[in-house]
């Protein structure tokens, strides 16, 4: 029964000749939009390979000089985007793709896209997850808002509740029906533009790319499920078909357009982002003063003693290693809680704010979807910041093997703190700092993070049913 | 069969039906006979569950329609004055819908030979019945009901618009439903018909039954003369009237 509805709904759909417009510009969007996905993919990834090359060549081939310069010199770290970003670009455009790291500082990522847009840029990339996050809603709306309130226009609907059908079966029926179409349209583009990712993509390892690609396309089902029963609800509910389709363009604007926005403002209002000016002077003032309020100068000589005794030593004299690199390594160990407050507090903020936003996303299906997605392609805030920490910790060690190293090659020019700067190293020995590589958290971290966002999802789909079962429940063919 | 107990709606201020008593038994095709607004509509939606009742009870077959809805309505096929189709679809694919939505399934040449005993033409069977004249549809509308096989049938002046030869077609498959023990319930203006077709009629006036007749016992001439009576007298007639047969 539930399916002979389907099976009509979905030829009545198909037949129609407005399904052919709707369906073609669907079709044509989210190609368009997947194909500038791919091209944009494998242009980055091409340039991500080959620069990381080049920064790790330029490294390794840095002349010979002394090693503390050559942690001065420094090196880049670029971020490496999973397979899935071809689909979902996310916060890639401002977050930046590529991050110095150099001795005695510790630095933001650079190369944001959309610094080099212009206002247009504004309104988001064109990507799969944008066309499906707000044009698969009003595919729904278009093909779904005359489910229950055109057939009460026309008349048909008298005879099908003639004939002995329940409300609820009709409703599964024309769910399952106009889910298909969807489906259909929008699953064989996203598998066209997946297919031809994996065939002539460029070859990229991912962490669990399988689990993930499901769980997106499984949140993005019931994101179109909400949209659906959300549809079938209001047709069923309301007067005519115009009215339905009033109502539904309306809720589709509210999600797709003002909630969003509204998350974004108001999490910004709650938990204010720094602003970066004085923040990068505090944090420079910061690492004058001293974590502590005791300057790094005479902090190392406070220190001195119990530092030197470490060695086994009492005086510089003593020191089985160069006391000026030995200092250097402490200075950079001084600022390490003044990077981690300050940096911590702009990264809390932003933090702060994107679960702001989740907690909003119970207003408006679309907020819990996008958080997801992002985070699933691996292209959210949580993995920028993963990469960022990959970066630091790989800064550090990349100081402490060049000073160490220093410290021990220069041993013999122990005569004060500038002694050993006139040490000149093979530039061979850089290759003690292994080039730089992005293991991103596993999946595991993501799901914990996001499982609100999941409930969300679950909550909206729940309470769409909910409605649509109420709304159908109360169907009537004439006025009572 | 269709049995209307004390039957009672009213919509707001206004009593569309006034306690109606009427019986239609397996092989009566019943014709009710009365101006717009007299109840006979209200009387079929009441029948059908698509509204419910202020007072009394409908029972198809026993069942009361407002406890048992789906499952009277298994028992009742509904002929409406426009039978509305989807327009996309074809004359075979909305007899096989609205038959799967009544719970039965047939193969393609039994809905072929359902069409046929209608008298649609052979061509119009695969072509999408937006195409239709109201006569075509209405044929459809019958095949819709045949192939539910229903105990009983609801007509809300199926024939209204029809050309006297397709009208003249529909009475024959009216009595050869008749013929095969449905009770029918047919709202119509049309007295010839009704006396022609008809073995019974009953004529309602502002929400009552005022009279009913055995087609048998009356001429045309009389059901024209009763008829017009009641609509000229004032209501102490008819309510005087009311339930007298």
């Amino acid at each position: 029964m539930i399916a002979s509805i389907a099976r009509k709904e979905f030829s009545e759909i198909v037949r129609d000749g407005r399904f052919k417009w709707t369906a073609g510009i669907m079709a044509l969007l989210l190609l368009t939009a997947l194909a500038a996905g791919y091209q944009k993919y494998s242009a980055y990834m091409d340039i991500q390979r080959m620069s990381q090359d080049q920064t790790n060549a330029q490294w390794l081939n840095q002349g010979d000089k002394n090693p503390h310069a050559g942690a001065h010199y420094g090196n880049y770290a670029f971020k490496p985007a999973g397979p899935l970003a071809f689909f979902d670009n996310g916060i890639n455009n401002y977050a930046g793709t590529a991050l110095f790291m150099e001795a005695h500082k510790q630095n933001f990522a650079i190369g944001r896209p959309a610094t080099d847009q212009s206002s247009i840029g504004r309104f988001g990339d064109l990507s799969g997850a944008m066309i499906l996050q707000l044009l698969m809603p009003l595919l729904i709306i278009f093909l779904g808002f005359t489910a229950f309130s055109g057939e009460r226009e026309s008349g048909t609907l008298r005879q099908v509740l003639s004939m002995g059908v329940s409300n609820r079966q009709l409703l599964w029926g024309k769910a399952l029906g106009i889910g298909g179409v969807v489906l259909l349209i929008v699953g064989l583009c996203v598998l066209a533009g997946g297919l031809a990712l994996s065939l002539t993509g460029p070859s990229t390892e991912s962490e669990s790319l399988g689990a993930r690609a499901t769980l997106m396309a499984l949140s993005y089902v019931l994101y179109g499920g909400i949209f659906l029963f959300l549809t079938l609800a209001v047709s069923a509910w309301a007067k005519n078909a115009r009215t339905a389709l009033m109502v539904l363009i309306g809720f589709w604007a509210f999600a797709g357009f003002l909630a969003p926005k509204a998350a974004v403002e108001i999490s910004k209002a709650i938990h204010p982002t720094p602003a970066f000016g004085k923040w990068m002077a505090d944090m420079r003032s910061h690492q004058m003063r001293g974590f502590d309020g005791v300057p790094p100068f005479v902090r190392f000589e406070q220190e001195s003693r119990e530092i030197f005794a470490e060695y086994g030593a009492e005086s510089i004299a003593e020191l089985p290693v160069y006391v000026g690199a030995l200092r250097l390594q402490k200075f950079e160990e001084y600022d390490f809680p003044v990077f981690e407050q300050h940096y911590g507090q702009l990264r809390d903020s932003y933090t702060n704010q994107r679960r702001l936003q989740d907690r909003i996303g119970i207003v408006a299906p679309t907020l819990p979807l996008r958080s997801l997605s992002m985070a699933l392609a691996g292209t959210d805030l949580i993995r920028h910041v993963n990469f960022a920490d990959a970066a630091e910790a790989y800064r550090r060690d990349m100081v402490l093997k060049v000073n160490n190293y220093l410290g021990e090659a220069a041993a013999s020019l122990n005569t004060g703190y500038g002694g050993g700067n006139v040490l000149i190293a093979d530039e061979a020995i850089f290759a003690m700092v292994p080039p730089f590589r992005f293991d991103s958290r596993g999946l595991q971290a993501t799901l914990a993070e996001h499982a609100g966002n999941f409930i969300a999802l679950m909550l909206w789909l729940a309470a769409a049913l909910g409605l649509a079962l109420w709304s159908v429940q109360r169907l009537k063919v004439e006025e009572d | 069969m269709l049995q209307a107990t004390k039957l009672t709606k009213n919509y707001g201020d206004i009593e569309a039906l006034k306690g109606l008593d009427m019986t239609v038994e397996g092989g009566d095709i019943y014709c009710l006979l009365g101006a717009n607004g007299a109840g006979k509509t209200t009387t079929i939606s009441l029948f059908l569950n698509f509204i419910r009742p202020d007072g009394g009870t409908a029972t198809v077959c026993g069942l009361d329609v407002a406890e048992q809805p789906l499952e009277t309505k298994k028992l009742l096929a509904y002929i409406p004055e426009q039978v509305m189709l989807y327009g996309n679809l074809t004359a075979l694919e909305n007899l096989r819908y609205f038959s799967q939505l009544g719970g039965h399934d047939y193969s393609q040449d039994e809905y072929r030979d359902f069409l046929r005993r209608v008298g649609l033409e052979e061509e119009a069977v695969d072509r999408r019945v937006k195409t239709y004249s109201k006569g075509m549809r209405q044929k459809v509308g019958v095949a819709i009901a045949l192939a539910k096989q229903a105990r009983a049938l609801l007509l809300d002046e199926p024939t209204a618009g029809l050309d006297p030869k397709a009208s003249n077609e529909f009475s024959e498959l009216l009595l050869n439903l008749k013929s095969h023990g449905a009770a029918i319930l047919m709202a119509t203006h049309d007295l010839f018909r009704a006396k022609e077709t008809g073995t019974r009629i009953g004529i309602m006036k502002e929400g009552r039954l005022v009279d009913e007749l055995s087609t048998g016992e009356v001429t045309h001439a009389d059901v024209e003369k009763i008829y017009l009576q009641h609509m000229h007298a004032g209501g102490h007639y008819a309510q005087d009237g009311a339930g007298s047969a």
